[in-house]
Formats: structure tokens, sequence, C-alpha cells
């Protein structure tokens, strides 16, 4: 008995929870237009006439490449690092943080996400992708 | 490292195959939306603490965001179709992001009765909201794509016409107006009904005054048609608005046309070959036909006064069909008042154009042989 109502009582908070949260969205406008979202959901296919939720699609996929790029960052930093140790006279140089493909498929390999791309073909300035959503 | 490029390779061939299914992402129509996504994604790098970024990183991050929204788009609606519903609610939104957020994980994940409210992923991105900054986006973005009004053809209830025949629902849309058909018009009359009656004596009306003002023009259009002058505009503007091909064929006797002037010998010839009665309204000798070009030559060849020319194109000028006479040259031109060789080869060269050269020169030698034949006389 206590356990239901005490999970009644969680839910209650959940519900209210997300209700604010939703509401919360309202006020802060994620950097991915609207209309972007908006544009690839109807292309897949989810109808939904609530704006709320395309704000919450485009806050969760904002999240998602801000970690990606943390990521990135992290890599670019470290690798950074391991070169100053070897040589001072880069430092100066390698003070602009440059998002490359190399720590790019770094940090999207450990989002389960694999990008191959040879050396080869990144002379040509090209990027072949292979990677697995659940098309 | 040789190995490593050969599995490379590989799995580059093998992928290939798999080239269409990305085609989705890359093609050219959704360029735009691409490049929107590609400024969003630059903004939220600079964001981070990038200052810059090879290209096609950039460009491999927002293919892959977008792709992001697409999956979530997608796994939503399956969800919401699973359940029975057409729209998506945010359950199925969740759903959505958590089978996406499945292989890194997220709090609560391993709890066999949670619930979809209390999910980590809200958590997560609630946490994320509270924590980032504020960053518009740089662009005022409209709606797209652009959707284009559809030109709406009325039905017979919205255009309040009754259809013509029981079997026709009033939801269909309505006929086009019967100028569109008018050759058929006397047809549709004893289909039609009784309350479309005095509407079709209307338009059947109209139909006649745009098929004679049609007829008109055309008839101007002919008679203008040597000074190659700027009237044709008008004409031509005329012309669009009631299509004279669709205007119903005329009678014999209807229209007062110049007759059609056919050489004596050749109409002849074809009433021995074809029993069809060929139905010329003058027979004209051979001479009067060719009257003016004789006094053209007369004249001079190259020159032609303005009252002559007018001369010639008072009659209809006549149009040679290719009878099936065979190679026989065309009349007896012993009248021709010039004596020059070369005179007489020129009018040899109106006759037998379409001859091969040794018929030509046959028929030359005969025109010769006639001429100074009959010079002789």
């Amino acid at each position: 008995m206590n356990h239901n109502r005490q999970s009644n009582d969680g839910k209650h908070d959940d519900d209210s929870a997300l209700s604010d949260f939703l509401a919360s969205l309202m006020d802060y406008t994620p950097t991915i237009p609207d209309e972007l979202v908006e544009h690839y959901l109807a292309k897949s296919g989810f109808q939904c006439p609530d704006v709320r939720l395309i704000r919450l699609v485009a806050v969760a996929t904002q999240k998602f490449v801000a970690e990606v790029a943390n990521d990135a960052l992290q890599h670019c930093k470290a690798r950074q690092a391991a070169v100053v140790k070897d040589k001072r006279e880069k430092q100066q140089k390698d003070k602009r943080l440059i998002l490359t493909m190399d720590d790019l498929s770094k940090s999207l390999r450990e989002v389960g996400i694999p990008v191959t791309c040879s050396d080869v073909l990144k002379k040509n300035g090209h990027a072949f992708l292979f990677f697995v959503f659940n098309d | 490292m040789n190995n490593g490029c050969l599995e490379n390779r590989k799995k580059e061939h093998d992928n290939s195959q798999k080239r269409p299914k990305s085609y989705k992402f890359g093609s050219k129509s959704d360029d735009f939306a691409l490049a929107i996504a590609k400024v969003a994604v630059a903004q939220l790098c600079e964001s981070v603490g990038f200052q810059g970024f090879h290209l096609s990183a950039l460009e491999t991050l927002s293919d892959i965001s977008v792709r992001y929204i697409y999956s979530i788009g997608k796994t939503a609606n399956l969800s919401a179709n699973l359940a029975g519903r057409v729209e998506g609610n945010v359950f199925d939104i969740i759903h959505g992001l958590e089978d996406l957020g499945s292989n890194l994980g997220f709090s609560g994940a391993s709890d066999v009765d949670r619930c979809v409210v209390s999910s980590g992923v809200v958590k997560d991105i609630t946490h994320f909201v509270g924590v980032s900054d504020f960053i518009p986006f740089a662009y005022d973005v409209s709606g797209f794509p652009v959707v284009k009004e559809s030109t709406k053809t009325g039905s017979f209830w919205e255009k309040e016409e009754v259809p013509p025949g029981e079997h026709i629902p009033s939801w269909l849309p309505a006929f086009p107006d019967p100028e569109t058909y008018a050759t058929r018009l006397s047809v549709e009359n004893e289909t039609m009904g009784v309350s479309n009656g005095k509407k079709t004596e209307s338009e059947l009306e109209r139909v006649e005054r745009t098929m004679d003002r049609s007829l008109l023009n055309l008839q101007l259009r002919f008679a203008h048609n040597e000074n190659k002058g700027g009237s044709s505009h008008g004409s031509g503007y005329v012309a669009t608005e009631s299509n004279p091909y669709l205007a119903a064929p005329l009678h014999v006797g209807e229209k007062e046309v110049s007759p059609v002037v056919l050489p004596t010998k050749l109409s002849n010839e074809v009433a021995l070959r074809n029993p069809v009665h060929v139905d010329v309204g003058n027979h004209v000798s051979v001479l009067e036909t060719f009257a003016p070009a004789i006094e053209a030559m007369k004249s001079g060849l190259c020159d032609s006064d303005n009252g002559k020319k007018k001369l010639l194109y008072d009659q209809r000028p006549t149009v040679r069909f290719k009878i099936g006479i065979g190679k026989k040259s065309l009349g007896t031109i012993s009248d021709f008042g010039s004596q020059n060789e070369e005179d007489l080869l020129k009018i040899a060269s109106w006759f037998g154009n379409d001859n091969e050269k040794d018929d030509k020169k046959r028929r030359v030698e005969k025109i010769l042989k006639e001429s100074v034949e009959s010079s002789k006389e």
C-alpha cells in the first residue's frame, strides 16, 4: 500500500516535472530552428501539431551535437597537450582549436556511429560516411 | 598500416552498394535544409569552444544531426502507429530518444518497471537546458518547403451546375467549358438535359461568334502575308483567344475563295487516270495560267514591278501537287517570247527542280527544240 502510494506520488511528480519542462521549453529557443526540425520530422512521417514536442526534439538534437562536439574538443586538446610536450615551437600554432575529421570520427565512434574516412579521400576533401541508423 | 588500408577499401566497396540509402540526405532537393543545419551546427561548435573546423568535418556532423532528427521522428512514428494512433505524442518521442540513447546508456535504463515519464533521457535533457547558454539561430528561417497552391477545379456542387447525367455525382470536378470542344457541340445538344438548354444556346452563339472572328483573322493573316509587317501581332493575339483548328469545318460555297488554277494538261490527265470528279471552277488554259509569269519574263527575269506583283497575287498561287504523273515536262512552252538560251534554261529550271539532273538536261533539250521549231514557224 505504502509502496503504491509512493509510486503514485512519484508518478504525479514526474508528470508535473515533465509538463513543467515542456512549458519551460517555450521560453528556451534552441539553436536548431523549428522549421528545420519540422521539415525532417515531416519527412520521416511523424505528424504532430504540438510545438512543444518539436522543441523537445530540437533540444535533444542540440544536446547530442553538443556532446559529440565536446568529445571532439577533448580529443583535440589532448592531442595538442601531447604535441606540446615534444615541441614547444608548435605551441603558438596549435592554440587554435579546429574541428577535424580525426577527432570527430573518434568521438562519433564512442557514441556508436562508425565514420570511416581514408587518408587518400581526405586529401581530396571528400568524406565517405558509412554508419547505421535505424532507418 | 597496409592491412588497415586494404580493409578500409573493402569496407568502402561493400558499403558503396548501400550508397542509395544515404542519398536521401545528399540529394540536391535537400540542399537548403542541409545548409541551415550546417549553420546551426557551426554555431553549436563555436559555443562548445571550437575556433575553426574542416569543411568535411562540419558537413559530416551536420549530416549526422539531420539523420538524428529523422530517426527520432521515425521511431516516434513507429511507436505511435503501434499504439494505433496517427499523431505522435510526447511518450512516442521519449521512446525514440531512449532507443537512440540505448547504446550509450541513460540513467534508469536497466529498471524493468520504469515509467516513461520519469525517463533518464528527459532528466538529462532538462539538465542540459538548465546548464547551456541561450544561442539563437543566426538567421530568420521561414517555413519550408513552400507548398504550391493547387488550382482547384470546382466540383459540380461548388459551381452549382447540375451534372449532365444521373451517373455523375456532384462532388466530381465539373466539365470544362464547351468552347474547348466546340466541334462536338451539336452532338452534345442532344445528350444534354433540358435544364442546360438555355445555357447551351448562349454558348452556341458565343462559339459561333468566336469562330467567325477567328476565320476573319485567318483571312486577314493570309492577305497580309506578303507584307511581313508587325500586324501579325494583332491577328496572333486574337487567334489565341479561339483555336481556329477547333472551328467547325466550312461547307462548300460558304466562303468565297479564289479558284485553284490547275494546268489543263494536268487536270486532263488526272481525270483520265482517276475516275474521281475533280471539281475545278474554271478550266483555264495553260497560257492564261502562265500569263503573269510570261509578262514578268518579258520585262526582265530579275526585276518585276509592283503592279505586276499585284497581278500575280490577285489569283491564288498555284499549288503544285505530285499526282504521280511521272517525269514529264509540264505543258507546251512554245509561246515564250525570249530567245536566249540562258533564259530558257532558267525557265526549264523552274519546272524541273525536283528531278534528277539527267531529266533536267533532257527537258532543257526538249524545250530548246520546241522553241526553235516554233520560232521557225
